[in-house]
């Protein structure tokens, strides 16, 4: 089934692979989620994560804290984990390393270039930004009028540059068009993703294409459910699913006519592993869809786990993670905002 | 004669005694005004309360599908543009309703000479979406009637809407939708709460004179 991996993966990245599988370990636990969720402010859950690996990010952060420095603390975290990784990688996983900070580098340069249409400072642009997408010239992204300045200038010595054969006009930057820029960006980031790991082949190959698969797919829905209603046509709508993944290419032709949220559940239903997603939900009902997928994605990521001498480990260490910055943001918010009982709404245990 | 002028004592009592009821029964309206009023402001401040709390954690939740870079206070536009929502503040002159009364005017776009129907629409939506006051008794006070606009919310409203949330992008999450309707339904019930007020303020003033002259 596949190569001989076990007899040359641990020359080059075993190091790295026992210190994710380190990581890996130190993620929260639900008893973990529980002492947090029962946390009646954010100095308490400050409290309970000092006793975390988050402990060393958050001890020095004065009261009263906001939830946003909760988050941006518990980042600093991946971030330094990620670039300890990265700096002591070699080829291919450094490649493949950097394309795990791809889809921020996307998000970034969407909020730069929307930020300076709305006339905001492009400092206060630059602190919103998420760290493991930043690169050198992204400040100057905010000279730019259109998309061929955006790539002529600034993205050409990037590794989104060839993302942009397919966005390149000379028409102004609005609202719409940054929207279409942003999805086909991420639409050809994961297809090459998709191709550099089916390249790598091996487990590294099966397991990926099948959390990238998910992934894609879990855009085309919710591409699908946010344009309903919208100035977006079926055509345009089409042209933002990725060419990979279970739905396609069948899927994509029903989701790309669906009008409301139980046409897009028909159509999931067809295919069994996203049976048990939509089951969860009532008919008309979208509130819980995102909770799903992320379980739906941790299960599959725990998996990854379970197999030795591939990348897929870094990966799913890499989107764990963030999983678990987004349980602490969606607890931080509960416990400032006096909801308590809205906790469990969507916190997604990992073990 | 001393009939006569037994009879013309007895109808000036009766007058008299007439006079005191009618004063009394007044005196019982705006009590029972001043009491139904003071229910209504207390029903709307706690609406208010409990929408603000659901608008807050659905903009926490869109935030927390759509993620961080893509909902927050960064995104906001600074370019100068007409107000989609104002505030319309309009004099009453009869003897009832002697006071200024507030009207949100949503969605009104100058552009679309659409302002004076949504004004109407509005209004009617304002009073209907509201909670349901209770009136203790049938001295409560009678709603305006309008020129009769349809209360369903057309196509142009909902293009407004998807307008203003612009701002974080074309394809939002409904969950940002739903946190946006919410934080509309507030501004809607922020304004009753200010016309409950002024009621309330005014059938206050009117007990408390009465109950001034009663004692002088």
């Amino acid at each position: 089934m596949y190569g001989f991996e076990a007899l040359t993966f641990n020359v080059h990245a075993g190091y790295l692979e026992a210190i994710v599988r380190g990581h890996r370990a130190g993620l929260l636990t639900a008893a973990d989620y529980n002492n947090l969720c029962q946390c009646e402010t954010l100095d308490d859950i400050k409290m309970h994560l000092s006793a975390t690996e988050y402990g060393p990010y958050l001890q020095n952060e004065p009261s009263p804290l906001h939830t946003t420095t909760i988050v941006e603390k518990c980042t600093l975290k991946l971030v330094e984990d990620y670039k300890h990784m990265l700096c002591q990688a070699t080829e291919p996983l450094s490649t493949f390393l950097e394309y795990i900070t791809y889809g921020h580098m996307i998000d970034n340069v969407v909020l730069i270039v929307t930020g300076t249409l709305h006339e905001r400072d492009v400092h206060e642009l630059l602190e919103k930004c998420h760290p493991l997408g930043m690169f050198d010239s992204i400040a100057t992204l905010a000279v730019a009028q259109n998309m061929r300045e955006l790539y002529r200038l600034v993205l050409v010595d990037t590794p989104l540059a060839p993302y942009f054969s397919e966005c390149i006009t000379s028409e102004d930057l609005d609202d719409m068009n940054i929207e279409i820029m942003r999805n086909t960006l991420y639409k050809a980031y994961l297809e090459d993703f998709y191709r550099f790991c089916r390249k790598l082949g091996g487990a590294t190959a099966e397991i990926m294409s099948d959390l990238l698969s998910f992934e894609a797919d879990r855009r085309a829905v919710n591409i699908t459910i946010n344009s309903i209603g919208t100035e977006l046509t079926r055509d345009d709508r089409k042209k933002l699913y990725s060419n990979f993944g279970l739905l396609y290419p069948y899927g994509h032709e029903e989701l790309a006519i669906c009008e409301d949220i139980d046409q897009v559940r028909g159509v999931m239903e067809k295919y069994p592993p996203y049976q048990s997603i939509f089951s969860k939900l009532s008919y008309g009902e979208s509130q819980m869809l995102d909770k799903a997928f992320y379980e739906e994605e941790v299960k599959r990521l725990c998996l990854a786990f379970e197999q030795q001498f591939h990348y897929g480990v870094f990966f799913a260490y890499m989107r764990l993670r963030e999983q678990e910055i987004r349980n602490l943001m969606w607890i931080s918010e509960c416990v400032a905002q006096n909801q308590k009982s809205r906790v469990h709404d969507s916190v997604v245990f990992i073990f | 004669m001393e009939e006569q002028d037994q009879m013309q004592s007895s109808i000036e009592v009766e007058e008299v005694e007439e006079q005191q009821r009618e004063g009394k029964r007044l005196e019982e309206e705006n009590v029972v005004r001043f009491l139904d009023s003071l229910d209504s402001y207390v029903t709307l401040l706690d609406s208010l309360s409990s929408t603000l709390r659901q608008g807050w954690l659905e903009l926490a939740s869109a935030r927390q599908s759509m993620g961080a870079s893509r909902i927050n206070g960064a995104l906001l536009d600074l370019k100068s543009h007409s107000a989609a929502t104002s505030l319309q503040v309009t004099h009453h002159d009869d003897e009832i309703l002697n006071q200024p009364h507030f009207t949100l005017c949503k969605w009104a776009s100058s552009k679309n000479g659409y302002g004076d129907e949504k004004l109407r629409e509005n209004k009617l939506q304002t009073n209907s979406d509201g909670p349901q006051l209770r009136h203790r008794s049938q001295f409560a006070e009678k709603i305006p009637e309008t020129k009769g606009a349809p209360l369903i919310v057309d196509d142009q409203v909902q293009k407004e809407r998807t307008k203003s949330l612009s701002m974080f992008g074309t394809l939002v999450s409904p969950k940002l939708r739903a946190a946006q309707l919410s934080f509309e339904t507030a501004l809607e019930t922020l304004v009753e709460i200010a016309n409950v007020r002024l009621t309330m303020l005014s059938t206050s003033d009117q007990v408390r004179k009465e109950l001034e002259g009663t004692e002088g």
